[in-house]
């Protein structure tokens, strides 16, 4: 009886030093989702409240598809830190396809409801092969990195300069 | 179970040591079974027991070693000198436990499931906190400190646990969060630990919705006693080069010291102690103070009153989150588990908390004991980085009669009342963010019956909790309970439904802060949780060396308190934001099998496999709950040699599933948890030193987002006993 017992114990023993030997743990990533450097250009208006970097899988060409991006409204956590002239950055976004990946300031005072007024394009990344379009990103799994591009506070856009038609 | 003869009957004394077969001292538990006089024996396993005088039964006993039962011959003034030695034993049936139905019983007469863990345990792991001892329990899981018992709590940042904390039967929730300070009470003091599994409102009210910790703190030996325990260990630096984050090893060192003196009828014992640990991450240093004492006073047989009281002082730096891409130079890494959000830096809380506690105790009659008790329970913390604070002051009241008709355990009557009174001074829980004041007040009385039929013992009871807060906003909680346990060759069976509840606390109520970037808002509107827990299990030897205990369990539970998106409208402008506030917002299921299989082939070793399968469901969005993980598998062992003693732990925690705030850690890398546990230790006479490396592989894993579960520690525990 103890014999078998023991013949138990030492199989226990294997499966534990089987499951030990795999060791998955966390481990260092270079890019999870979207990630690559933006470089800015001039100054944060004084205004500023704080400019994050989304992503749309489909080309926002109306109001009714202005809060489509990625990561969702909740997950603006992570304003970029202002001030540098270049910053790494990470959006945690899933696999798929992203027709326009940007970067957005936020002014004081924004709310839901005054998005159209307080929201505006300040740099997008785009395609390498026509730098007047923006470029699409395919993310895969772990992610996708170098989408890098550039903020220009000076060159700013309302959300209605991409609808169709585009406002005034 | 039979209760003390009446006083004024002659003594005589008993006298000893208890050892192992291994002749290591044993703090064996003796009790004069016809005459109710109990004892302790110290860490060098000497005891002194008072008996009445003529033939006295003696029971010796001690978890994991097989009881032994003794009768003695005493005339009245003598004293006689007996040693005991205690086998080990995966079968021992008579463990005592005084939690699950308020008095003194044996573990198999308990209806829900009870987990031990013992000051063997304890020791052997040489913990520094009393959570680190009873995370590896059968079926509990800590998650960054919030104590889980089958799944019961999930994570909510420290507010409002579903598992009710006592410290010798005494509440020590916190007031004001209703979370618990795991540091409360040094470990030196603790005995050993009983976790009752499953809604235990019936007895204790808020908070025991999914369990019941209760520390039990040793006994004061009598004559002259003292132990010095001193610690001293490393953290290991990170695996990869990338994460590198200091040019040094962390450190830890702590010491504590007992001293304690008891005669017959008086006795008291005092600990003091402190501790530094630099962390394993970036901001993470911190530094404690701690004492406790205990008098006890025992005017004549059958009557004891006690006094206790712990104060510890902790401050230390806080590491909210990790750092991620855009939130401090990652240099090029997504992430830097061992560094900090820059938007956490400076982050620091100084905490100082403390309880005293008066209780009277009385056997009045062979049939009849009745306790009373008071106690005052002060949380007082300072947070810079966000700055707030908040004092609660808990006063709290319990008499709770036992009457064993007839002398025996065939018919038990547990009733009681108990009240409460709560104020919190707070800025983040005060007024809308501005400092202000709460009270709360709770008054509950309750009952238990327990019948035996034949060889079923049945158990029925209820609680009716009424809380008021604010003087304005009242509740009345019911909670009842039935259950039975029935012995049989397949070992003894147990079953058992019932309700349990939390009421919101006045953190969750009033709480007004900010929290990843929204404004939260308070709730004075919130309603108790509730759940309704089931539970079939059984336990028995199923051989001459191995023992099993296994339960099916199953909870519903409602309105279940979790914070919530909702968007506030202007009334003025009309415009609308986004906040977060607490609401009852989720139905949930909780169910699965808790099993647990414990062996002792040969004296000098011991080995326990426990296993929880949980399935739990969010009812309300149809999704799994947040926070709990299928699987939990843990393996333990220990070996004996002479004055060696080597042992580890290993525990499997699958992946977590699903988080809360999804849409913004969603992405986070998540892992299944393997971590493996070493220990080795040398005892002779009063001197023993153990070596402790906890997550001996440095396995890199994390429970709740961006928060890194402790790295290998390597720490050396030297203790000295007089």
């Amino acid at each position: 009886m103890i014999a078998a017992m023991r013949s138990r114990v030492a199989r226990a023993a294997l499966a534990v030093v089987a499951a030990l030997a795999c060791n998955d743990g966390l481990r260092p990533t270079t890019c999870s989702g979207i990630c690559g450097t933006v470089t800015f250009n001039g100054t944060a208006p004084e205004s500023t409240q704080a400019v994050f970097v989304v992503a749309y899988h489909t080309f926002p060409h109306s109001r009714d598809s202005l809060f489509n991006f990625q990561p969702p409204l909740g997950a603006l956590l992570r304003p970029l830190p202002l001030g540098g002239g270049a910053m790494f950055y990470d959006i945690p976004v899933e696999a798929g396809r992203y027709e326009w990946v940007l970067a957005v300031w936020v002014k004081q005072g924004f709310n839901l409801s005054n998005a159209d007024s307080t929201l505006r394009e300040a740099g997008y990344y785009r395609d390498p092969a026509d730098t007047s379009q923006p470029g699409v990103v395919t993310v895969s799994t772990p992610g996708t990195a170098a989408v890098d591009f550039v903020v220009d506070f000076a060159h700013m856009h309302p959300p209605c300069h991409y609808y169709s038609p585009p406002c005034p | 179970m039979p209760l003390a003869a009446a006083s004024g009957q002659g003594t005589s004394l008993l006298f000893g040591v208890v050892r192992d077969t291994l002749g290591q001292p044993v703090r064996a538990n003796l009790r004069d079974v016809s005459g109710g006089h109990e004892t302790t024996a110290d860490g060098t396993g000497r005891y002194r027991l008072t008996v009445i005088a003529g033939t006295a039964v003696v029971r010796v006993g001690y978890v994991g070693l097989r009881s032994i039962v003794d009768t003695v011959v005493l005339a009245a003034g003598d004293s006689l000198e007996r040693d005991y030695r205690l086998e080990a034993a995966a079968v021992e049936l008579q463990a005592t436990i005084v939690t699950a139905a308020k008095h003194s019983q044996l573990l198999d007469q308990s209806v829900t499931s009870v987990a031990l863990v013992s000051d063997t345990d304890l020791a052997r792991r040489a913990v520094s906190t009393v959570d680190e001892a009873v995370n590896k329990a059968p079926g509990v899981l800590f998650l960054n400190g919030q104590v889980n018992i089958r799944g019961s709590s999930g994570f909510v940042e420290g507010l409002g646990s579903r598992v009710l904390l006592l410290v010798d039967g005494v509440p020590a929730n916190q007031g004001d969060r209703g979370g618990i300070d795991w540091d409360m009470v040094p470990v030196a003091d603790v005995d050993h630990v009983e976790v009752v599994k499953g809604a235990g409102s019936a007895l204790y009210g808020s908070a025991a919705l999914g369990g019941v910790v209760n520390l039990i703190t040793h006994d004061i030996p009598l004559g002259l006693h003292g132990q010095f325990r001193a610690t001293g260990g490393t953290y290991a630096n990170p695996p990869y080069d990338a994460w590198q984050f200091r040019d040094y090893t962390g450190g830890l060192a702590g010491v504590d010291a007992t001293g304690s003196y008891g005669t017959e009828t008086l006795r008291g014992s005092l600990t003091l102690g402190g501790r530094h640990s630099d962390g394993y991450r970036e901001q993470d240093r911190s530094n404690q103070w701690e004492t406790s004492g205990r008098a006890e006073w025992v005017p004549e047989s059958g009557t004891r009153v006690t006094a206790s009281g712990a104060w510890t002082s902790h401050q230390y730096q806080n590491f909210p989150t990790w750092c991620v891409a855009g939130a401090c130079d990652t240099r090029g890494q997504a992430y830097q588990p061992f560094m900090i959000d820059n938007s956490g830096r400076g982050s620091y809380t100084r905490s100082n908390k403390g309880y005293v506690a008066a209780t009277l105790d009385r056997t009045s009659s062979p049939s009849f004991a009745w306790q009373v008790r008071g106690s005052w329970l002060r949380t007082h913390f300072t947070d810079a980085n966000p700055d707030d604070w908040s004092v609660a002051n808990r006063l709290g009241a319990e008499a709770r009669g036992v009457l064993h008709l007839g002398g025996g355990d065939d018919r038990v009557f547990t009733v009681g009342i108990e009240g409460a009174h709560t104020g919190t001074t707070s800025d983040i829980f005060g007024d809308s963010g501005r400092v202000g004041d709460h009270t709360e007040i709770e008054f509950a009385p309750y009952g238990e019956a327990e019948q035996r039929i034949g060889r079923l013992m049945l158990t029925a009871g209820a609680r009716l909790d009424h809380v008021i807060v604010d003087d304005s906003i009242a509740t009345t909680v019911a909670s009842p309970r039935i259950g039975a346990v029935m012995p049989s060759a397949l070992g003894t069976w147990r079953a058992s439904a019932g309700r349990g509840f939390r009421a919101p606390t006045l953190a969750e109520r009033y709480v007004t802060t900010t929290a990843f970037g929204f404004k939260v808002v308070p709730n004075p509107d919130l309603r108790p949780e509730t759940a309704w827990s089931f539970e079939v299990g059984n336990s028995g030897a199923f051989a001459s060396w191995g023992r099993v205990d296994a339960a099916l369990f199953w909870t519903e539970a409602r309105q279940l308190i979790e914070p919530a998106f909702i968007v506030f409208v202007d009334p003025v402008t009309h415009d609308s934001t986004p906040e977060i506030q607490i609401q009852n917002v989720s139905r949930a299921r909780l169910r699965g099998l808790d099993a647990s299989v414990a062996i002792t082939p040969v004296p000098a070793l011991t080995a326990t496999l426990a296993y929880l399968y949980l399935d739990s469901r969010d009812l309300t969005r149809d999704t799994v709950l947040s926070f709990r993980p299928r699987h939990l598998f843990t393996v333990s062992s220990d070996y004996r040699w002479r004055s060696w003693s080597v042992g580890a732990d290993f525990r499997y925690t699958s992946r977590i599933e699903r988080i809360e705030l999804d849409q913004i850690f969603g992405q986070d890398p998540r892992v299944p948890a393997r971590v493996l546990d070493l220990r080795a230790g040398w005892e002779r006479g009063p001197v023993s030193a153990r070596l402790l490396v906890t997550n001996a592989l440095n396995y890199m894993y994390n429970f709740v987002p961006r928060t890194l579960e402790p790295v290998r520690t390597m720490s050396v525990v030297a203790t000295w006993t007089y």
